[in-house]
């Protein structure tokens, strides 16, 4: 395993000044909310089974407060009285080679970030926040897994975080397009690229244009049926990831942020519309604005919350009968417990299919596939990531359906893994390729 | 009031003050000015995070947890009942018989709830290896305290090994753990406000479906 051989080699070749610098960082990224939080923890172990990996494997390094101890034990050390006054009382460390090791397992290895600690905690700490603070720390230090500090390095190079050249992402987009003219029978049926003054910039996964282009072709036919004043960006601003908040380099993510905030205004646009990507959102929605330190002039919405518009407005009209197969619906962490949006997708989905079950748990206490946090671009962790997935699998194989729609490419990805380890025997789907599916076409 | 007494109210200053001086240090750390546009509201966030969002059935953790969680309140109702108890004990105020009985009820519930607490940090492998000498101090220090309330109850005898019991968990408590008695309150307001901003709390779902 040559990046265990890296990672390890660079953790070998830490200096002291490299400790006090992710220190530093450490510190910088603590606020008053944070500071509360690292003071809380009471030990009780709760927490444990709200963890898909400890749920998976009930170990003592899967506790979601072990995991915080971690951080809090160098807190204590190097910020608080106790800390320096009696360590070994309090639970004070260090932060030296070893600690550094553990902290890269525990927030790389043993975290996707999803939160739902967070709202099993009976203190209330958000976890996620402390980790995210180790993490740029361990950044700062260079211990950023290579593979995962390579997806940020491609979309800082490349504009996408899979480095499709503009002259791929249009040739596909151009066929998709006359795949949505064959579809529809409208030989008028355009997929905009570049249009000046569209009222929605919609933004895409890269995985759609390079794996699932019948995502974006779904997309597409929806905002078509709806009329929609949209377009796609030809250059930087099409791709909506941002692994800048999985490696947690403010500075990097924010660097990301400004293709979106760049295209937008470029072309115009009074709305951002992120596909879906439940990370996407989050980076966009959520996190560009604080990275930026400045506040959007437009909006940013995900097409959930579009769709769900359309059917109100009675812009788009389905025929659920057109998909009778039950479907099921997994809720990404970072679109629903972090992002907010639980409802706009039921809504739709209640409209687009004839049998809609909910897992259990759902909304904010629903389980993380096991893909999020970055899991899915760090190689070293795969058997952990497919581990943890099995309370995702357990999940699907309860609520009997045959379909899981789950709006996020990302944990498409993991769900098709796991469909394949668990035998779920399950197709997934985008809930815009159920509504597209579902559409009621004007004669 | 005794010298005894007298004692307990410094530890009392000493607390407050310290707690005063740990809550101002960690607003020191500033307040995260934010950019992004609200979804909800954050006032709401933080009711729900104190009121319903505190409720076992908010929270799957609890749930399967319940004995635990039981024995939780009741340790923390117990050393709550024990301090209410202080000015009783230093102003010689008689209780009515019922509150009598329910303080006893109460501070007995404590010692067990504490001694539960206490047995399974020590017999569970997994809570063992979390732990730190003062998860073991501050139960310890509680479920002491719990006891020797309940004993003052029945024998003044009791007073002043409870009052020198108070003086060290006061005097403790801004040290260590307990601590989290100022701290859960901060905590809960900050997640309240983050979830309330993005429009995840107050829920429209529950854990069951």
């Amino acid at each position: 395993m040559p990046e265990l051989d890296e990672l390890e080699t660079r953790l070998v070749g830490l200096t002291e000044t490299d400790i006090q610098r992710g220190l530093e960082v450490f510190r910088s990224k603590l606020k008053a909310a944070e500071a509360s939080y690292l003071n809380s923890c009471v030990h009780c172990g709760l927490c444990a089974d709200s963890c898909h990996y400890h749920r998976m494997d009930s170990t003592l390094e899967n506790i979601p407060a072990h995991k915080l101890e971690l951080i809090s034990s160098v807190f204590k050390r190097n910020f608080t009285a106790m800390g320096r006054i009696a360590p070994g009382l309090v639970g004070a460390k260090p932060f030296n080679r070893e600690m550094a090791k553990a902290w890269v397992d525990a927030v790389f290895g043993r975290c996707s970030l999803c939160g739902r600690c967070s709202v099993n905690c009976t203190i209330g700490i958000a976890l996620p926040r402390i980790f995210r603070a180790a993490r740029a720390a361990l950044g700062t230090m260079g211990l950023v897994p290579t593979d995962l500090q390579a997806t940020v390095d491609n979309s800082l190079k490349h504009g996408n975080n899979m480095a499709v050249t503009k002259d791929d992402w249009v040739e596909t987009v151009q066929w998709i397009e006359e795949e949505l003219q064959t579809e529809t029978g409208d030989p008028g049926a355009k997929i905009p690229l570049d249009k000046q003054g569209a009222k929605v910039l919609f933004t895409v996964n890269p995985r759609e244009p390079k794996f699932f282009p019948l995502s974006l072709l779904a997309s597409a036919k929806v905002f078509w049926a709806a009329r929609e004043d949209w377009t796609l960006a030809s250059d930087n601003g099409w791709d909506l990831t941002n692994y800048g908040l999985f490696n947690c380099n403010d500075e990097q993510a924010g660097a990301i942020t400004q293709n979106l905030v760049d295209a937008m205004e470029r072309l115009g646009c009074q709305t951002l519309v992120i596909g879906e990507c439940g990370h996407g959102y989050g980076a966009a929605r959520w996190e560009g604005p604080e990275w930026l330190r400045k506040s959007y002039p437009f909006e940013v919405k995900s097409i959930l919350e579009l769709m769900d518009e359309y059917l109100r407005a009675g812009r788009i009209r389905l025929d659920s009968s057109k998909n009778p197969i039950p479907v099921t619906l997994h809720d990404p962490c970072n679109l629903v417990r972090h992002g907010g949006i639980c409802e706009a997708q039921r809504r739709v989905l209640r409209q687009a299919v004839d049998s809609f079950i909910e897992m259990t748990p759902n909304r904010e206490h629903n389980f993380c596939c096991g893909g999020g946090g970055g899991q899915l671009a760090m190689a070293r962790y795969k058997q952990r990531r497919i581990r943890s997935g099995g309370m995702k699998a357990k999940q699907i194989r309860e609520s009997g359906a045959k379909i899981v729609v789950a709006p996020c490419h990302n944990c498409i990805d993991q769900l098709m893994e796991l469909n394949k380890e668990y035998k779920l025997n399950v197709q997934i789907k985008t809930v815009a390729e159920m509504v597209a599916d579902a559409l009621v076409l004007d004669a | 009031m005794t010298t005894l007494h007298l004692g307990v109210l410094l530890a009392i200053a000493w607390a407050v003050l310290t707690m005063t001086f740990l809550h101002l240090k960690a607003k020191s750390y500033g307040i995260r000015k934010l950019y992004s546009k609200p979804a909800g509201d954050p006032a709401k966030g933080v009711v729900y995070a104190f009121t319903l969002g505190m409720a076992p059935w908010a929270k799957e953790s609890v749930m399967m947890n319940l004995p635990s969680y039981g024995a939780g309140l009741a340790f923390h109702a117990g050393v709550l009942t024990a301090l209410g108890l202080l000015p009783v004990a230093a102003f010689r105020l008689e209780l009515p018989s019922f509150v009598l009985f329910s303080v006893r009820l109460f501070t007995l519930a404590g010692v067990v709830g504490g001694f539960v607490l206490l047995m399974k940090r020590l017999v569970n492998p997994q809570l063992r290896g979390l732990s730190c000498p003062d998860d073991f101090v501050s139960n310890i220090l509680g479920s002491t305290f719990a006891l020797l309330a309940f004993a003052w109850t029945l024998s003044p005898v009791a007073e002043v090994p409870w009052m020198a019991e108070a003086m060290l968990l006061l005097i403790y408590a801004p040290l260590g753990k307990i601590r989290h008695c100022l701290f859960f309150f901060t905590t809960r307001y900050h997640l309240g406000a983050f979830f309330g901003r993005r429009g995840t709390f107050p829920p429209g779902g529950r854990f069951h479906a």
